[in-house]
């Protein structure tokens, strides 16, 4: 189960691995790319769902949207039904990832974008659109969609539409204006920025359609749902167990137990992991390597700093990060180590995600600006003290939550309040003294390839001590739950 | 990013419901609705307008359209 792959250097290398057992990545770790024949190989041949078989199982698995906002699939599904347009639907599958901390919709697309595909066709079928877009960012996940697109019988109903990257890319507004053919008759792919007045893409999308849109990996899930799960009267048997209380050991049975992750920052193996949905943090930290941690952050850039404290108590699912204020986001897991200066880190960030800012909107364009000088001066001695700075600070960031086009200014605000909530004592330390004698190591990384990068700096000796580990904790995973172990897969 | 929906076009937590709503990208942060509906909508530091709706909801409808109608950009109206 363990596999260590070797690795040559591409600047797009992408790692990937996997907590028990792999559902979304199956048959990866033995090839590069699940093609057509081997994805159909491994699972059920895609069958025609009808509205209510589909309908039944998203709600008995309770698949929520993977792509932040964590809304339920099914309800999507019956919004657009309920429409009642004249138009035929389209289905969207979102995989614009412009959050630097974030790779796991690429590593989909690249490695088993049949996966996805299929999923997606599963929807088309069942609320009956006859087109499907697929909307990317990422070049090489272009390139391998387009390819996969192309082996399959079903090649005629997809669109794969090229959007240029950017943070605010992948927000439903911004991509269903991307996406609309203009007045040249064509995609309008550069045009990605929300809309002034927000509306519904099930209401109307793309093409002024009703449109079933949601992020790559939840089409994703629905593939691996409707390819393993049992037949209709065994699956509402499993509705009788409560999700909440579910161990990692069985949700990682039911069909929808898992989640993609990217996990960056002070780690040894930096990459896309998938694992049991609700696995343990300190399981994940030690899957990856992480290093001794100040704190670490969950749901990237618009997401939560939480202190190192809570490392050993937290799991990775919707209810059990709410419980702290947090949510797992698109996935983003960030460790932040102990020797690097945390509020230099919180700094630069908060200053890329100003600069980020569409600049249509003024408290956005007007107050992240503001806000990004108010932390930067945080790090500067101050002998009045870091109050006053902190409280504009914060006041700010209340002032810009909510008035916006899209949630920008709402994930930013959040994002520098929990920062500087965890960072407290660095503050302090900053005003009295201009410093924590700490430099900023770059573990919140500004580009993907930055955020990926540290798994090539690594040695061949360094690489067989991470084989060895995953090894040794495969062994510790068995002897503990029993059965189900653990395995790193390390791909490019 | 997430397709979240931003808080603005959420009902606000008071439990009134909105009253009116400013399309973001096009308001210039003129403050004339701002001066037309003292004490129900103020600027920020860069005069932009705050809303409170549940204060809204207290003023005549009248005085409502009429701040809709006087924003040169035509960035306010009725939620
Ligand atoms: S809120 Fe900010 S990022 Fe969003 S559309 Fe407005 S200016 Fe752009
Ligand atoms: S009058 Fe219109 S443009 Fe001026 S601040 Fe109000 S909403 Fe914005």
């Amino acid at each position: 189960m363990t596999s260590v792959l070797p690795r040559t250097a591409p600047i797009t290398a992408l790692p990937v691995g996997w907590i028990a057992e792999p559902q979304l990545l199956r048959g990866i770790g033995s090839a590069d790319l699940v093609d057509y024949r081997a994805h159909r190989a491994q699972s059920v041949p895609a069958r025609r769902l009808s509205q209510a078989d589909l309908l039944a199982r998203l709600d008995t698995a309770g698949l929520a949207g993977r792509g932040g906002a964590g809304f339920p699939l099914a309800t999507k599904i019956r919004s657009v039904l309920h429409e009642g347009s004249r138009l035929t639907p389209f289905v969207v599958v979102n995989a614009c990832e412009g959050e630097p901390a974030s790779a796991k919709d690429t590593a989909l697309l690249r490695f088993v974008p049949h996966q996805v595909l299929d999923g997606a066709m599963i929807c088309a079928d069942a609320i009956g659109a006859e087109r499907i877009l697929v909307a990317i960012t990422d070049h090489e996940a272009q390139l391998a969609v387009s390819a996969a697109v192309a082996s399959r019988p079903d090649a005629a109903r997809f669109e794969v539409c090229p959007i240029e990257a950017r943070f605010v890319a992948g927000e439903a507004g911004a991509l269903v204006a991307a996406l609309s053919v203009g007045s040249d008759g064509r995609r309008n792919t550069a045009q990605a920025v929300p809309p002034g007045r927000r509306v519904l893409p099930s209401h109307r999308g793309v093409d002024g359609r009703p449109n079933l849109l949601s992020n790559a990996e939840t089409f994703g899930q629905v593939a691996v749902l409707v390819g393993s799960s049992p037949a209709p009267a065994a699956a509402s048997q499993a509705a009788t167990r409560a999700p909440s209380t579910t161990s990692p050991r069985t949700a990682a049975r039911t069909s929808t137990g898992t989640r993609l992750l990217t996990v960056t920052g002070a780690v040894r193996s930096p990459g896309v992991l998938e694992v049991p949905d609700g696995v343990p943090l300190a399981q994940v930290a030690e899957a990856v390597g992480a290093r001794p941690s100040q704190s670490v952050v969950i749901g990237g850039y618009h997401g939560t700093w939480l202190p190192a404290a809570m490392l050993s108590e937290l799991t990775l699912s919707a209810a059990g990060l709410a419980g702290v204020g947090a949510s797992p986001g698109a996935g983003a897991v960030i460790f932040v180590g102990t020797d690097t200066c945390a509020l230099a880190e919180l700094s630069r960030v908060v200053g890329w995600l100003a600069a980020e800012s569409a600049r249509q909107c003024g408290p956005c364009s007007f107050g992240l600006p503001a806000i990004a000088q108010g932390v930067a001066s945080l790090l500067r001695a101050t002998p009045a003290g870091p109050t006053a700075t902190g409280q504009l600070v914060l006041s700010r960031a209340g002032t810009v939550t909510g008035r916006g086009a899209c949630a920008h200014p709402d994930g930013a605000a959040r994002f520098v309040r929990s920062g500087l909530a965890v960072l407290a004592e660095d503050v302090g330390l900053h005003a009295a003294y201009g410093t924590c004698r700490r430099r900023d190591q770059g573990h919140l990384a500004l580009s993907r390839s930055a955020a990926l990068s540290r798994s090539l700096a690594l040695s061949e000796a360094a690489l067989s001590e991470a084989a060895l580990s995953a090894a040794a904790l495969s062994a510790a995973a068995l002897s503990r739950a029993g059965g189900g172990g653990m395995g790193m897969g390390a791909h490019r | 990013m997430t397709a979240s929906q931003p808080a603005a076009n959420r009902r606000p937590a008071t439990g009134a419901s909105a009253m009116l709503a400013v399309d973001w990208t096009r308001c210039d942060g003129h403050g004339l609705c701002a001066a037309l509906l003292p004490g129900a909508i103020q600027v920020d530091e860069w005069g932009y307008p705050i809303l409170d709706q549940s204060e809204l909801a207290t003023r005549p409808r009248s005085e409502l359209t009429r701040a809709v109608s006087a924003c040169p950009a035509l960035a306010l109206r009725r939620a």
